[in-house]
This record gives structure tokens, sequence and C-alpha cells, in this order.
């Protein structure tokens, strides 16, 4: 048996907890999003930033603060 | 008279100021100009010569008394609402006196159009719009990047010499790479952003101008900031280069001519190369598309979505939605990677004074298939695209991108990056880099943009 893929269950399951509809042009879109985006978004809920304390109003018009 | 239109900005300018070019005729000319040009390349969206001639009878005598100007349809004008490119916004649009708008109001300017723009300024290609895909002036089957397609396009075919885009993740530095252009995102929080429809909340977009090439740009950025962006020397230039995809998984031909520029650049002002280390280069790259995507979803309920124009592109519909599904932790990751990324460049630029990497890794792909071919494969043009262009979004630093060759009868691009508020290093490395190959690329110009007699 074919494995599914993952958007085929995630991306209806989650349109349809929010009340969204969508047609079928716009669900090949969002697959095509998420095969995109998916996996660095894990990669990305993977990295290990539990010592970074994100700047909490950053002004982005200077450097950072000196650590 | 279409020949003052062939002039720099800053000619013009002076031309105008010397009282050896009438701008009222200078005016008429670009409009004549537009209707034209503009049906090869929809650049221009709209044109109210009414409302330009009024802006000339009231212009001040500023910088840019008389000279015709674009803004992108991301801006909103007293006489008409932006559109953002798409028959839907999140947003009701209204229109009003936006900071670019008084910028060049009180520089003397004059409004002469507003140019196309990619829909919801969600692509580096330009190939969606409300009012049809913007065309490339070098080859109008190709992209004209995005999102400030419109903007760029009306440059590079001398439609004006100047125009005003926005760049929230590269959408001025990719255009200007594929139209030949010079193209400046500002440091964050430098340039009028007022009036903006995500003025108050976003932390990536900013406007900036599309020029020939640097000194036009100075003079743009100048009125933008609401300071004089002066001229400098930048002699002994740090050159900080990346061995990572961002400059190695590049189209050969981007490659060389990147590489080349580096070299005549370095050479031009006695400067050295430096190999920097960028670790968080690609988990900035997501970050950066996480936090632009999700800043705008304040005002978006379950309902709003269901409710959009059914005119909005299904890529629009789909890309809408599919930013509800983002999940915050990923969002939470994606701040603290911009503090480490903040963090990183502030160790950079103690080393490098510029960092050089290619601003698009390949030429302008085709409108009707956006893909390029890389070293690595395949890629769409976007996800290509926003590997080169996120980090200075994402950190709030300058970049400019500066054309530096030609491949397939398309521009090349360096982009060049610099420390926070350091715009007018950028620029003088510009134009260092101007000096350094004769200023080929920055006044080569596309076929249709050499002067018609039946224009004159």
């Amino acid at each position: 048996m074919e494995a599914s893929n993952p958007a085929d269950d995630f991306i209806p399951a989650a349109l349809a907890a929010f009340g969204v509809e969508a047609d079928e042009i716009e669900l090949a879109v969002m697959r095509a999003a998420h095969e995109l985006f998916w996996p660095p978004i894990l990669e990305l809920l993977a990295l290990d930033t539990g010592a970074v304390a994100p700047e909490p109003a950053p002004d982005l018009s200077q450097a950072p603060p000196s650590r | 008279m279409s020949e003052a239109l062939d002039l720099s900005l800053r000619a013009q300018a002076a031309a105008i100021a010397a009282g050896e070019v009438d701008a009222a005729e200078l005016l008429e000319a670009a409009l004549a100009r537009i209707e034209a040009r503009n049906p090869a390349i929809n650049a221009v969206v709209a044109t109210f010569p009414e409302h330009s001639r009024e802006m000339l009878a009231a212009a001040p005598a500023g910088p840019l008394h008389g000279v015709p100007v674009v803004v992108k349809d991301e801006w909103p004008l007293p006489w008409r609402a932006q559109r953002f490119g798409a028959a839907d916004m999140l947003v009701t649009p209204v229109p009003g006196e936006s900071g670019p708008y008084r910028a060049l109001r009180d520089a003397g300017a004059v409004i002469v159009g507003v140019g196309n723009m990619h829909e919801l300024g969600a692509s580096s290609t330009g190939n969606v719009s409300v009012y049809g895909p913007a065309r490339n002036p070098w080859n109008p089957e190709r992209c004209p990047g995005g999102s400030s397609s419109g903007p760029a396009a009306a440059v590079a075919a001398r439609l004006v010499a100047g125009a005003v885009g926005a760049d929230g993740i590269g959408s001025i530095r990719y255009p200007a790479a594929y139209c030949g252009l010079t193209g400046l995102k500002p440091t964050f929080g430098r340039s009028a952003m007022a009036g903006h429809h995500m003025a108050d909340i976003s932390t990536t977009i900013v406007s900036g101008p599309l020029c020939a090439d640097a000194g036009d740009c100075r003079l743009l950025g100048s009125v933008l900031f609401g300071e004089e962006l002066r001229a400098g020397e930048a002699q002994g230039l740090r050159i900080g280069v990346i061995r990572d995809e961002v400059s190695e998984d590049v189209a050969p031909a981007v490659r060389e001519a990147c590489e080349a520029a580096i070299e005549d650049l370095r050479r031009e002002n006695g400067g050295e190369v430096r190999e920097i280390d960028l670790p968080e280069l690609a988990a900035a790259t997501l970050a950066t598309v996480l936090i632009a995507n999700s800043e705008s979803l304040g005002g978006v309920t379950p309902q709003r979505l269901n409710d959009l124009a059914p005119e909005l592109s299904p890529l629009g519909r789909g890309l809408l939605k599919y930013r509800l599904m983002l999940p915050a932790a990923a969002t939470v990751k994606a701040h603290q990677v911009r503090t480490m990324a903040r963090q990183r460049l502030a160790e950079v630029f103690a080393d490098v004074d510029v960092i050089a990497w290619p601003t698009v890794p390949a030429v302008a792909p085709p409108l009707e298939a956006p893909i390029v071919e890389l070293p690595s494969g395949t890629l769409t043009a976007d996800a290509a695209n926003v590997r080169g262009g996120a980090l200075a979004n994402l950190t709030g630093i300058p970049s400019i991108s500066v054309p530096v060759g030609s491949s397939e009868g398309l521009p090349v691009a360096l982009q060049l990056q610099a420390a926070w508020g350091h715009d007018e290093l950028l620029l003088d490395a510009a134009e260092a880099l101007e000096r350094a190959n004769g200023r080929r690329w920055v006044d080569a110009a596309p076929p249709m943009a050499r002067a018609e007699p039946s224009e004159a």
C-alpha cells in the first residue's frame, strides 16, 4: 500500500478545524506550500535555541545590544 | 523632449533647475512615453495626468523639482488607494498621503503613474497581478521580478528615471536584479513608511529607490530618508564572502560575473576579500518567511478567508489560507533565530564592511514557468531567490543590488549588505563598482528603451 502524503490529511483537517473552506485549486496550492515549507519548519522546531532569549522589542534600525 | 527622459534622475533634476528642460514638457513627454511603451510591459497600471499636472503646479523647489517618478501599487496616494496588486486585501485600502508621497511631493517630484506589483507582494517573480503581469523590458517573455515589478520595469524601459518600491523580503532587490537596475533596501525604519497598510505591524518592510545607478538611488533615497545620503570613498573596503549555497548553488554565468565584480570592487578601493561564516543563514531565511507571513494575521478571521474575492488568484487565496496553519512554536523560534542572526551579523561587521553574494542565483525566468536551473537541480525562482534576499529583512540591515553582468541577454546582479545605518557605504561601494567596470552595466539599456523618432 502506498504511503499517503501527510499534507493530504493535515490540510483538510486543519481547514475543517478553522472552519475555512477551500476549492480544489486552493487545496493544491496549499499542498505545494506545505511540501515546500513543512520540512524546514520541522528542522527549525528541532533547532536547539533554548539559550537564546529573543530581543523583546528589537530596534531593527540598529545593531543588537552587546551580549 | 523625450531625450530628456533618457537622462539620469539627477541629470533631469539638474536640467530643470538650470532652465534647460521645461518640467511641464517633461511631464507630457513621460505620459506620452508611457502610452507608447507601456503596453508591451504593463509596468504602469494607472496614470492620472490632472493630478500629476497639479503636483507640478504646486511643486516646491526641492531636489527633485519637476522630475517624473513612479510609485509602487503598495503606497496610497491622496487620490488613489493602493490595490497591492490584488483584487482583495485583508485590510480595506484607503486613499491618503503615504510617507513616500509626502517625501516626493515635498522634494518637488511629480508622480506620473503607479507601478504594477506581484499580487499581495507574495513573490519574487511579478508574474501574477490583478492587472496582469508586468513584463521584463529586456525580454517581455521573462519575469520582471517582484514584488516591485512595475517600478523596476518602468525604470528599465526608461518610462521614468526613478521609482519607489517596497521591500519586505527582497522585493526591491529581486526586480532590480532581473531588470538590470540598482535597488536599495534601506536600514529598517530609515526610509518613509507612513501610510503603508502594514506600517504599524511589519518588522520587515521598507520603502526604497529603484534607479539606473547608485547616484540616482542616492538622490531618491535621500528624499525617502529625509536626509542627505552623503557620498564617501569606501577606501580599503573589507568585503565578506560566504562559501554557502547562496554564493555557490548559483548558475555558472551568475557566479562568474559576481566573483569578477567582487574582485573589481576589491581592486578599485584597495580593499580585501575575507571569508565569513553565517551558519544561521538557512534558518534565517525560513524565519523571515514565517515572521513576514504571520505579521499580517492579526486581522484575519476564518470568515474573512471564506469571503475572499473570487477574483483573487487561486495562488493568493491558497497562500493566505495556508498562513493559518503556520505553527506558533515555529514563529517563536523564528524570533530566536532573528536574535541569533543579528548577533552574528554584529560580530561579522566588526571584521568586514560589506557582505557580497549574488542577488539572485539565476537570470529572470520565463513568466509562464518561473523556475530556475541551479547546480543542485531545478527550483522555483521564489525558493531560490529567498535564500539571498531574506537576511536583510530579518535583521534590519541595508542591502543594495547592483548590475554586474549579462547572461542570455538578461542582467546579472551582485548584492552588497552592510551594517545597520551604513546605507551610504553601500551607495559608495556601488559607485566604486560602477567606476571599476566603466559603468558598463548601469548604462546598459534594453532594446525597447532606445528612443524612437515617433516619440520625439
